[in-house]
């Protein structure tokens, strides 16, 4: 308790609380008591460093205040944080996308260098059916629309290869892969016979399809001008094709190369005839007109290297016909008028039983 | 706020003396910018520079309070030495040298004043933890009384004692309590 009081006599003096005589009293009384000055000047020391210290907070609150004010100011001003980023970050993110982007473009570009050889030395087969191009004729189709408009326009086929008659009763055959995943086929020849046609018979393995016309109007392609070869035929033999690569039909010629096809397949002929997507079907005669294969497809990347189907793999097909199917046995050419004709001669007769085979899906 | 008002650097500190916070506000927004380019420029980040500005305009603000600035330079000149001192001396405490500080002004000595800050910045410390050990509700009597020095009686109402005598004897036994934990962390140094 006397320590209490000492403390409140301390702090009136401190602040000056005293009256007249009781301040030089104890004026006096520090001047003697060595322990009671201390006591002071520790006393006033904490409160002193208590006061400024309570200050200090203060101003420190009062300099936050502002400083979070200012921060709301510019924030306002610049409300884009994203912006703030950007300036800051910019060349390193500048930096990153270029190294990035170098780095993908890079890697194609490498990968295509090294693909390069490797696609030269693996072999690869093309199929010859033909990409019609689709978005010309759609471009035609809408300006006639234009022009007509009761009529709708016709669609365009989406692919087209070629293919031949070998029955007069209305049979043709294309490659199988012509009219792979057809909604509906049309047969169109040079004289501009127009048929609608129906796939009856596929032998996916020796790619080879037998159609036949479905329409109403047809009465009979007349007599064949050409037979077919059972037996091989040699090498060296003048061989040529009629096809339709493009609109309009293509001759072509060259010579039997190799009596086995694609990688070692005896099933077919390797004949050096230049071929095209669209040739796919198509018939492939010898000097004598006789119908010795099927054109298929031809090695890409390499000159002069086509294949066609050889005929026997055709007749055995023909000849299981109606075992397979319910269809009557067919009746096969058995005269060749071809022979002996000089090629234009051949053409002529032979180019009404070739037609574009237009695949609709 | 009229621009013109602070207009000069004897206007601000007028401002100042005269306990005007809009004058102090103005010396603020007026120079952090300054600051928090060199302190981003020399390894720091947003937040110190923020703290070491602050610091710098306390020794500022001080200085003018008790009239013992005699100012040679302008006061951005001033500040500029201030900080620069003060993030020299943290940088160093950090382990990291600025081989090369980057000077976006010229500067004057302050090591005086900055160690005087330094100083009183480290008995503030020490008074903060002291107070924070005393704990409740001695921390706030004691605020309350010597800080924002309210009456005895109005403290002894917020704190529910039955009359003035009491609170008095508590302020007393907080007051002995506080001293001996400011003290034992405390050696005055040149003060």
């Amino acid at each position: 308790m006397l320590e209490y009081r000492a403390y409140e006599q301390i702090e009136r003096y401190l602040n000056g609380e005293m009256a007249v005589e009781e301040q030089q009293a104890f004026e006096a009384l520090l001047r003697t008591d060595v322990r009671l000055s201390e006591q002071v000047r520790e006393h006033k020391q904490l409160l002193d460093s208590m006061q400024q210290y309570g200050q200090r907070q203060a101003l420190k609150q009062k300099l936050q205040n502002i400083h979070s004010e200012m921060e709301a100011e510019t924030m306002e001003a610049s409300p884009n944080t994203w912006r703030v980023f950007w300036n800051r970050h910019m060349q390193t993110v500048a930096v990153a996308a270029s190294v990035s982007l170098l780095s993908v473009f890079g890697t194609l570009w490498s990968v295509q260098q090294l693909k390069a050889p490797v696609q030269q030395q693996t072999a690869r087969y093309v199929e010859l059916r033909r990409e019609v191009e689709r978005l010309k004729k759609t471009q035609t189709a809408i300006m006639n629309g234009i022009n007509d408009a009761s009529k709708p326009a016709p669609r365009a086929a989406a692919f087209s290869g070629t293919g031949f008659a070998i029955s007069a009763d209305g049979y043709l055959v294309t490659s199988s892969h012509v009219v792979e995943g057809a909604d509906s086929i049309m047969i169109e020849n040079k004289a501009g016979l127009k048929y609608k046609v129906s796939e009856v018979y596929r032998d996916e393995i020796h790619d080879l399809s037998i159609l036949k016309i479905a329409d109403s109007t047809f009465g009979g392609f007349g007599k064949l001008p050409y037979t077919f070869k059972t037996n091989e035929s040699e090498l060296g033999e003048k061989v040529f094709t009629l096809g339709y690569p493009r609109e309009d039909i293509v001759f072509g010629e060259g010579s039997l190369s190799s009596g086995s096809g694609f990688e070692g397949d005896t099933t077919s002929y390797q004949i050096s005839i230049p071929l095209n997507p669209g040739n796919s079907g198509g018939p492939l005669l010898d000097d004598k007109g006789n119908l010795i294969g099927v054109i298929s497809g031809k090695q890409a990347g390499q000159e002069g290297a086509a294949f066609a189907v050889k005929s026997a793999y055709l007749l055995q097909m023909i000849n299981e016909l109606p075992a397979s199917t319910t269809m009557a046995p067919m009746v096969l050419p058995k005269y060749n008028s071809l022979l002996g004709n000089p090629r234009p001669q051949q053409l002529k007769k032979l180019k009404d039983y070739v037609f574009v085979v237009k695949v609709y899906n | 706020m009229k621009k013109s008002l602070y207009e000069t650097d004897e206007a601000v500190m007028e401002g100042i003396r005269r306990s005007d916070d809009r004058a102090l506000a103005y010396l603020y927004k007026l120079h952090f910018p300054m600051i928090s380019h060199f302190i981003l420029n020399n390894s720091g980040t947003e937040d110190e520079a923020k703290d070491i500005y602050q610091e710098g305009v306390i020794v500022f603000y001080e200085k003018i309070k008790d009239n013992s600035l005699e100012l040679s330079c302008q006061i951005k000149t001033y500040l500029y030495s201030v900080c620069r001192r003060l993030w020299l001396k943290r940088l160093a405490e950090k382990g990291r040298y600025a081989t090369k500080l980057e000077d976006t002004d010229n500067f004057v000595a302050v090591e005086e004043d900055t160690d005087q800050h330094e100083e009183q910045e480290k008995q503030f410390g020490v008074m903060g933890e002291a107070l924070g050990q005393l704990g409740e509700p001695c921390k706030s009597l004691l605020e309350d009384y010597y800080i924002h020095t309210h009456s005895m009686q109005a403290i002894s109402d917020k704190f529910g004692y039955t009359n003035s005598d009491t609170a008095k004897n508590q302020k007393y036994k907080c007051l002995q309590r506080l001293k001996k934990l400011f003290f034992a962390t405390y050696k005055p140094g040149v003060r």
